[in-house]
């Protein structure tokens, strides 16, 4: 049994009569120690998929458990202090009366039920997890945003929680800091073993924490994964866009070889073959995905399968890798090119992309309508 | 299906998926219930004294006051004041009154604010402390100590005036008239409006001058094009705010108008409702009061209009560094001597001359006989006698009993208005707006009715001036309260509530501790305000419920210079440190 069960959550509010759904039915179980990211542009639900887990938000209907007990459920909701929960929110939330001290212990003396020694060596613990223990006696307002970000961390496992529950945490924190502590708090995860929910708009604090993610739109997770999964096979427009650069490019199936389940296209910008578990049906149009850094740049390429000729328009260097726009009939593609490469505007060059670099996109509303019905098909096989 | 690949997300349900209801649990159920009581309390407050204020300049009360039915329904109250032509030559000084001191007030404040903020004028902060300073004495004080120095037969002033040409007789001057009376009520406008403009003058972010000078203008275009229009809608929320306070003020109209024969609208129901001689017409008084209110009310709505949209200027960003000061150059000297000619004529003139009435028997003719006459005789006799410490000690339970009780209200209203979602809490909002729209003779007045009717015994006690006290500062508790509610972010008692804390220990160890500042400033803004309020112990008075500020008003009337002099010294001392105090503790945040 996992350590959070979410089943059809709703969260409805009427915005003049009509009515929104924040949250429209989601469901979702995590495994005990999972890191479990929720994904979204903002608006999408994620943020209040997470206070309804904590309590801070009603759901207009559904289910919650958190480690066994039915926190919400039609029998009633069980308030926000009674959870087995630690949460960290994106501004901190540190009580500027109190010291680094008080703030830690805080939740242990309102449960009331250590002695003044426990709670302080609780706090202690607690604090030096984070590389605290010297700031004990500031006070709170004393700290640096980084500083203060540790504090609520400190505060929120002083308790034991089950569930650690994170709002959007490093997005306050300038890019060094956020990169350190992207590390430092998977590590940290992975060390104390507690079942955490995160909640980011940022694709590569999801990709590189995350046990399992899942990608919201609109109220809906609309693709739940492994990163890799996530990343690698991205089964809408939508998901692939989000997570990451991509080009999309549109095609008709010619054939479908099942042996190497490799599906050749005619696209505008030249025949493509592409790996695909989904067999599509020849003579449907169908989307196909291909990451910038999976595009290979060259003069010329010993290949003879999956090369689209194009010329240079732009070429910009951002350190580890040039970022390279490049125009294949009426379409710009984005490659990502080697660091020390040099093509320059103008240069006619030839792109290749591995056939299981193209990702067949089965679930695309952009295309054309008449090959939608095959394609809502193939996704309920 | 193959390993690896990630199964396509079910299909979306259709839209009219059935949700049922989860069943609600009643969230922080304490406080709605507090929230619900402050706002039947203050709906006691301040719709008791207006329904009977309407009741009463409905009735015929020239038998006074009926108190059982069958009420006598007459409009004749109306008849008679609008028939009156007293009535119209009352407006119109009413209006002259207050729009004359208003502009007196606002030229001072506008070229005082603008100079210590934004020029290089020296010793700013003295004379930004000097301006503030009064804002601790009583306009009664003020007005006492102008009629000291300006009293057509032995002022000060008119005496020194005199001198060279041997005249003799009353005059040259005449404190006890409209222009006179116009300037003290302007003086007495000056501190908080300075306070209200140099605030919002702070408050425009730096860089918006600066981007319109890296933009190619000249200082006059930016002060013109950028500082003025980023200023208005705090200069006419300041304009009509004080525009409220001078049209109900009384203390000025009584002491220096009433003596001259100038009457305002607020004299008009003072006077009608304790008359020297026969019965208190409540009837007129209180058609009096309802015009009074409908005066007051009109720009009100205004300045609830221009509140609200003073939002879109997102002018206050919270970053405090210093405009480039404009160097004044050949103006120097003209703006020193405008400042400081302005602190000694409002301010250490008049502290001179009650100081020096104060050491002397009587109040004769000036010169330098009257070194001989010096005495502390006046101190002893006003200080020591049983009056005084009585009116020290019911002073001390107004301030601390109104600053209370009205703080209490205040927050609890706050928390509906800045937390609630509920769907009153615009009702709230204008709820606790509506006593600031009251003028103080008109609260003085329908609490009075209101308490002569109630079988609720605190008639003629201190506790009535507390009740009209507290129901005329909650706006200005509101205010602060608000704000202060507003700046704790949510997110802190989410914390609390996440770390397993419940409604009362969220309120014990997190809120309480964290409103303890704004609730401070606010009990001590109301204590002072009160202790400083004539015009509800006026109204209220009986010889057991006597404070500083009505003794002070006796002794004056009675005659007894010298011992009104004293007692305002003596008030002004304490009114004025504790004014400083507060400011030195809070900023001027409480603004």
């Amino acid at each position: 049994m996992g350590a959070i069960r979410v089943e059809h959550l709703f969260h409805a509010y009427d915005d003049g009569g009509r009515e929104v759904r924040a949250v429209d039915d989601v469901s979702f179980d995590v495994e005990q120690n999972a890191f479990y990211t929720l994904l979204g542009p903002s608006g999408c639900g994620k943020t209040t998929t997470l206070r309804c887990i904590a309590g801070l938000e009603e759901p207009t209907s559904g289910e919650i458990e958190l480690d066994g007990v039915a926190v919400v459920s039609a029998r009633g909701i069980v308030p926000t202090n009674k959870r087995p929960i630690g949460m960290v929110f994106q501004d901190y939330a540190v009580w500027p009366h109190m010291t680094v001290a008080e703030n830690v212990a805080f939740p242990l003396k309102v449960a009331g039920d250590l002695s003044g020694r426990e709670i302080q060596a609780k706090v202690m613990d607690a604090l030096a997890l984070m590389g605290m223990e010297q700031f004990v006696q500031r006070r709170a307002t004393q700290l640096s945003g980084g500083q203060q970000q540790r504090l609520s961390l400190a505060r929120a496992l002083v308790r034991d929680p089950k569930v650690l529950l994170l709002d959007e945490p490093l997005s306050n924190l300038d890019a060094k800091l956020r990169e350190q502590m992207r590390a430092e708090l998977r590590q940290l995860q992975r060390r104390i073993k507690v079942t955490t929910v995160f909640v980011t708009h940022d694709q590569v604090e999801a990709l590189s924490m995350s046990t399992t993610i899942a990608v919201m739109n609109q109220g809906r997770i609309v693709q739940e994964g492994s990163p890799r999964e996530i990343y690698l096979q991205p089964n809408s427009r939508f998901v692939a866009s989000f997570v990451g650069a991509t080009n999309f490019v549109t095609g008709v199936v010619d054939a479908y070889d099942d042996d190497t389940r490799s599906a050749y296209l005619s696209t505008p910008a030249g025949p493509l073959c592409c790996r695909t578990e989904h067999a599509p049906e020849v003579g449907s149009a169908v989307t196909v995905a291909i990451r910038p850094e999976a595009l290979e740049i060259g003069y010329e390429h010993p290949g003879r399968e999956n090369l689209l000729e194009g010329r240079v328009q732009v070429g910009l260097f951002v350190g580890d890798a040039v970022d390279y726009r490049v125009r294949v009939g009426d379409q710009v593609f984005r490659v990502t090119g080697p660091q020390r490469s040099r093509f320059h505007r103008k240069d006619a060059v030839v792109l290749h992309v591995p056939a299981d670099e193209c990702v067949v996109i089965p679930d695309d509303p952009e295309v054309p309508a008449g090959v939608q019905a095959t394609v809502q098909d193939q996704g309920a096989r | 299906m193959a390993a690896g690949t990630q199964a396509p997300p079910s299909p979306p349900p259709p839209a009219s998926t059935p949700m049922p209801r989860v069943r609600r649990r009643r969230r922080f159920g304490s406080r709605t219930v507090i929230g619900g009581l402050a706002i039947l309390a203050v709906i006691y407050l301040v719709a008791g004294p207006l329904l009977m204020l309407v009741l009463t300049s409905f009735q015929d009360t020239s038998l006074g006051l009926v108190i059982r039915p069958p009420f006598p329904w007459s409009l004749q109250n109306y008849v008679d004041v609008f028939g009156d032509s007293g009535t119209y030559s009352a407006i119109l000084s009413t209006l002259i009154f207050s729009a004359g001191s208003l502009l007196v007030a606002f030229a001072v404040s506008i070229t005082c604010a603008w100079l210590v903020e934004r020029t290089d004028l020296p010793a700013r902060n003295a004379v930004f402390v000097l301006l503030v300073a009064p804002s601790g004495i009583p306009a009664l004080i003020l007005a006492i100590s102008w009629s000291l120095l300006l009293n057509p037969n032995n002022g000060l002033i008119n005496t020194l005036l005199r001198l060279p040409f041997g005249a003799e007789g009353p005059g040259p001057l005449d404190v006890y008239s409209l222009p006179w009376m116009i300037l003290v009520q302007g003086m007495s406008l000056v501190p908080m409006t300075f306070l209200l403009i140099t605030a919002s003058l702070r408050g425009v972010n730096a860089s918006l001058e600066e981007a319109a000078r890296a933009s190619g203008s000249g200082f006059s275009t930016i002060v013109r094009r950028i500082t003025l229009p980023l200023l208005r809608p705090a200069l006419i929320g300041a304009l009509i705010y004080q525009f409220v306070t001078v049209v109900t003020a009384l203390d000025v109209p009584l002491v220096l108008g009433l003596s001259g024969g100038v009457s305002v609208l607020s004299t008009e129901i003072y006077v009608a409702s304790n008359p020297v001689g026969g019965l208190p017409n409540y009837g007129v008084s209180g058609t009096y009061g309802m015009f009074l209110l409908a005066v007051s009310l009109i720009p009100l709505l205004f300045y609830n209009r221009i509140i609200g949209r003073s939002q879109d200027y997102a002018t206050i960003t919270g970053k405090t560094f210093r405009p480039k000061t404009i160097a004044l150059k050949r103006w120097k000297i003209p703006a020193v001597l405008f400042c400081w000619g302005y602190i000694a004529l409002s301010f250490v003139l008049p502290m001179l001359v009650l100081l020096w009435a104060s050491f002397q028997p009587y109040l004769g003719v000036w010169g330098l006989d009257a070194l001989d006459r010096l005495t502390t005789a006046g101190y002893g006799e006003a200080l020591g006698g049983a009056q005084f410490l009585d009116a020290l000690r019911n002073t001390f339970v107004l301030g601390v009993a109104a600053a209370l009780g009205g703080m209490v209200l205040a927050m609890a209203l706050s928390w509906v208005i800045v937390r609630s979602r509920s769907r009153y809490r615009a009702l709230v909002d204008i709820l606790a707006f509506v006593p600031h729209a009251l003028p103080g003779v008109v609260i003085g007045l329908s609490t009075l009715v209101l308490y002569l009717i109630l079988p609720i015994p605190i008639y003629g006690t201190i506790w009535i001036i507390v009740v009209a006290m507290a129901t005329q500062y909650i706006s200005l508790g509101t205010r602060l309260t608000t704000a202060g509610i507003a700046q704790i972010q949510v997110g802190l008692e989410e914390a609390a509530e996440t770390s397993g804390a419940g409604g009362r220990q969220i309120w014990q160890r997190v809120l309480g501790p964290l409103l303890r500042p704004v609730f401070l400033n606010g009990f001590l803004m109301i204590f002072l305000a009160s202790i400083q309020n004539l015009t509800l112990p006026l109204m209220l008075g009986s010889n057991d419920n006597v404070v500083l500020s009505t003794l002070i008003w006796r002794r004056w009337d009675y005659g007894d210079v010298t011992g009104a002099a004293v007692l305002s010294v003596t008030m002004a001392t304490i009114t004025v440190i504790a004014a400083t105090l507060l400011r030195r503790t809070t900023g001027t945040r409480g603004l």
